[in-house]
């Protein structure tokens, strides 16, 4: 492998520079996640109660937010219904980039049990997402897991990061 | 000789074996023995024609002409049947010709509770009776957005539970499970079109779906692989953090768990 | 970088002063303190509103529908998704009416267990009333103390039938689970232990001033406008009506212990504050009596009636006729009679009501749900006007309404 030397330090150093910097910046926003409180339905009363005391979520650093606006990973958690979809849609292209999106509990992966014809099979036919949960409703330990599984996701990223365009073109 | 062969394609629309001898016992109908009951029955079919009124499993039930509907829950109302607990309607329109709507109504002070049905053929519309019961405004705008059965002189008779544009009226029983056209295609049009459909796809509505090979959607629970890499046999270690852990964040090590003797964790 | 689509900007919904000064507002589908998906439009002139209309329907998941091609035994986890707070009551009233439909008997171990479930799914609704309404007001110590009690309540029913959430505990024709000593014992300790805790968070909130600034004279309900609304649960009874299912129409051993049906004559948030209180201690008693009552109980949990209910485990996996009848009635679904019924349960949020039309066959032909929610839902058109801002949010977590009963 040393059949050339690779001088690292001659630009300046740039591409170590950037791998530190890519882990530091990926450090900061890995362990500060801030949730965007999306709770539909039942879902989201087993992500109240892995914020709450037991199951605590403030010890990742990971608090819920209100607004879009202010938030970093939107947790889909409960059902998705077509009179609800251009909601969601929106409210995604509100949050700033970086953005991630967890999938919670079998109706956002897929529809779940609802296989009618109000339910939207599956919120990635809507937006793209990077963590599907299984589970209905998944424990608050698995919503902590996919959590977890999220930061270790962010820090393997490179800070130039495109959307995953799952889907769409 | 041969029992007749039938397809299997749908067997999960009905009970693929039903027995043709098979007689199901009706719920016996037995007449109103409870005094209360019939004497607010009496007091309305002194204005109103009641057809039949009996006691189902201790459920009173009046059944009256559609056009006698309002008058008879006027009458109730008086009697003191002040809560209109809930309406609804039953589709028929393929045995019948038509929809049976039904109305219950509950008596706080004799605790008593009645039902009273009526029977209105497809296109009718039915009287709204908004103005006694104040429940009557969403129960009968539910009616009107699952059956299609429209209401006079309702104030605001818009769907309410499914989306303004929506076609067709879901609780019918010809309008399919899983929606129509309109229905499947819905959020796609909506939000991006109908240009997008075919990058999207259709819905993956079959449940009992599997495919092994498949690695973009997430159905290989336990040997997750990267997005349309090869799949694999190996298991997905679970490992709550990277192995060497992350800087100024309390490494996690499975062996340092302790895992409690007793449930109570408060204590 | 934005995904393409073709939603309209976002401004499209707030119209701002009109000519005659009042502001339409969206408190929009998505909000911390809508208690779900609620889009409640309102027009303000300054703080006050003037008419408020909500807009549901965003979790309408279609279930009444998907009850018509499913047989009754399938569609009973379905309706623990209704009113996710307290799985068990929904499940107990769709059992409870489909028992009524068929003329099922219960066995009296399994209505003990059904009530001490059905009294736990009460006081695990309530805790969690608490602490969301005390959340929306400002109280967040409160939501996680109730959330902490609350989790003693989810550890008991995951203990009894393996799912914190979605119990699906009650079966038609009786429980599928026994309930062990030591199970038992757990709750007596828990019973023991839970009344400090609530007389812990009245001292917290009952006497502060900003809690009753923010409750007392907030959401006057009048009684007629109650009824006329199909009201039911403590919305009636915090305008001063005596109502409750319980006590009226007892089905399972409500008849055979002792509890008191709190009322309030105030009509007002407080007074449903306190009587939501009330009703933990209540249903704390009733546990107390009820875990009496096991005892000297023989130990069937179904119904004996072959031709609806299948027979239980031992005699599936060792008699022959039990097995095959178990088979029929899970591939093909048991037929009740032909008719219809309507029966109403005391959920913890109201009257939770199922009407089932059967036709004979393994499906209901018609299955509506009467869920309280709904019609408190309905409600806020009429109560919300001449209330401020601030009051919207005291009012609908007063109400208690969860939407996966509103749009079922």
């Amino acid at each position: 492998m040393a059949q050339h030397e690779v001088n690292y330090l001659q630009k300046g150093g740039l591409p170590i520079m950037l791998t530190t910097v890519d882990k530091l910046v990926n450090w900061g926003r890995s362990n500060s996640l801030w949730f965007f409180t999306f709770g539909l339905a039942c879902c989201a009363i087993e992500m109240m109660a892995s914020g709450a005391g037991r199951f605590d979520f403030d010890r990742y650093g990971i608090i819920f937010r209100a607004s879009p606006r202010q938030s970093e990973v939107m947790v889909i958690s409960g059902t998705v219904t077509k009179k609800y979809a251009p909601f969601i849609r929106r409210l995604y292209d509100q949050m700033a980039e970086p953005k991630w999106v967890v999938s919670m509990g079998s109706c956002a992966n897929t529809g779940g049990m609802f296989n009618t014809y109000s339910t939207v099979q599956g919120v990635d036919r809507i937006i793209p997402v990077d963590i599907y949960l299984p589970g209905c409703a998944p424990r608050p330990e698995t919503l902590q897991y996919a959590a977890l599984m999220l930061q270790q996701k962010i820090r393997s990223e490179s800070i130039n990061r495109k959307i995953s365009t799952k889907r769409f073109i | 000789m041969f029992r007749r062969y039938q397809p299997k394609e749908n067997v999960q629309k009905k009970a693929y074996y039903t027995d043709r001898f098979l007689v199901v016992p009706e719920i016996p109908k037995n007449p109103v023995e409870d005094s209360v009951s019939l004497s607010h029955i009496d007091a309305v079919s002194k204005s109103v024609n009641i057809i039949e009124s009996y006691m189902q499993r201790d459920n009173v039930v009046m059944i009256v002409d559609a056009k006698d509907a309002k008058p008879a829950l006027a009458l109730l109302k008086d009697q003191g049947y002040k809560v209109l607990t809930e309406m609804s309607a039953v589709d028929w329109l393929a045995k019948k010709g038509g929809f049976e709507v039904f109305y219950q109504l509950l008596n706080i002070k004799a605790a008593k509770r009645i039902r009273v049905k009526c029977f209105i053929k497809e296109n009718e519309a039915i009287e709204s009776v908004e103005p006694l019961f104040r429940s009557a405004d969403w129960s009968e705008r539910e009616m009107y957005d699952m059956f299609g059965i429209k209401v006079n002189n309702h104030p605001n008779l818009k769907r309410i539970l499914l989306p303004e544009d929506w076609h067709d009226y879901p609780l019918r029983k010809t309008y399919p499970l899983h929606g129509d056209e309109a229905a499947n295609w819905y959020e796609v049009d909506l939000i991006y079109g109908k240009e997008y459909r075919d990058v999207i796809g259709p819905e993956q509505r079959d449940a009992a779906y599997v495919d092994e090979n498949d690695t973009k959607n997430f159905a290989r629970i336990g040997h997750e692989v990267g997005y349309g890499e090869q799949p694999t046999r190996n298991l997905t270690p679970i490992r709550y953090q990277e192995e060497g852990g992350v800087p100024l964040v309390k490494k996690m090590k499975p062996e340092e768990t302790k895992i409690r003797a007793d449930k109570s964790w408060n204590k | 970088m934005q995904q393409p689509n073709r939603l309209a900007p976002f401004y499209e919904n707030l119209a701002f002063e009109r000519e005659d000064d009042r502001m339409i507002i969206n408190f929009g589908p998505n909000h911390p303190s809508a208690h779900g998906l609620l889009n409640l439009i309102l027009e303000l002139s300054g703080e006050e509103i003037v008419k408020a209309y909500p807009n549901v329907g965003f979790l309408h998941r279609g279930m009444e529908k998907m009850a018509e091609n499913m047989i009754y035994n399938e569609f009973l986890p379905t309706t623990d998704r209704m009113d996710y707070v307290a799985a068990s009551a929904n499940n107990y009233g769709f059992a409870l009416a489909v028992e009524k439909l068929v003329g099922l008997e219960v066995p009296r171990r399994a209505k003990v267990i059904r009530m001490l479930l059905l009294e736990l799914n009460r006081l695990a609704s309530h805790l969690f009333w608490l602490a969301t309404h005390a959340l929306d007001i400002g109280a967040m110590s409160v939501f996680l103390y109730a959330f902490r009690e609350r989790e003693y309540v989810l550890d008991l029913i995951e203990d009894y039938c393996g799912a914190r959430l979605t119990h699906s505990s009650v079966r038609i024709g009786g429980v599928p689970l026994d309930v062990t000593p030591e199970w038992r014992k757990a709750m007596a300790e828990f019973m023991a232990h839970l009344p400090n805790e609530i007389t812990m968070y009245e001292n917290l909130l009952d006497t502060n001033r900003i809690w009753r600034m923010r409750l007392e004279e907030v959401g006057y309900l009048d009684p007629e406008i109650a009824q006329s609304w199909g009201c039911s649960g403590i919305m009636l009874r915090g305008s001063g009506i005596q109502w409750d299912i319980r006590k009226e129409e007892p089905y399972e051993l409500y008849d055979e212990v002792d509890f008191d049906i709190p009322t309030s004559d105030k009509c007002d948030s407080y007074g449903r504050y306190k009587l939501y209180m009330e009703e933990m201690r209540q249903s704390i008693r009733i546990i107390n009596q009820v875990l009496g009552m096991y005892e000297g109980t023989e130990p069937a949990l179904m119904a004996h009636a072959p031709q609806y209910v299948s027979a239980p485990k031992e005699q599936i996996m060792t008699q022959n006729y039990s097995l095959m009848q178990h088979f029929v009635l899970v591939t093909q679904g048991m037929r009740p009679p032909v008719g219809d019924i309507y029966v109403g349960t005391e959920s913890p949020k109201g009257e939770l009501g199922y009407y089932i039309y059967s036709d004979g066959e393994a499906y209901p032909y018609r299955l509506k749900i009467r869920a309280p929610s709904f019609y408190h839902t309905g409600l806020l058109q009429d109560w919300l006007p001449g209330s401020y801002l601030a009051d919207v949010v005291t009012m609908i977590g007063s109400s208690n309404t969860v939407f996966g009963e509103v749009d079922r």
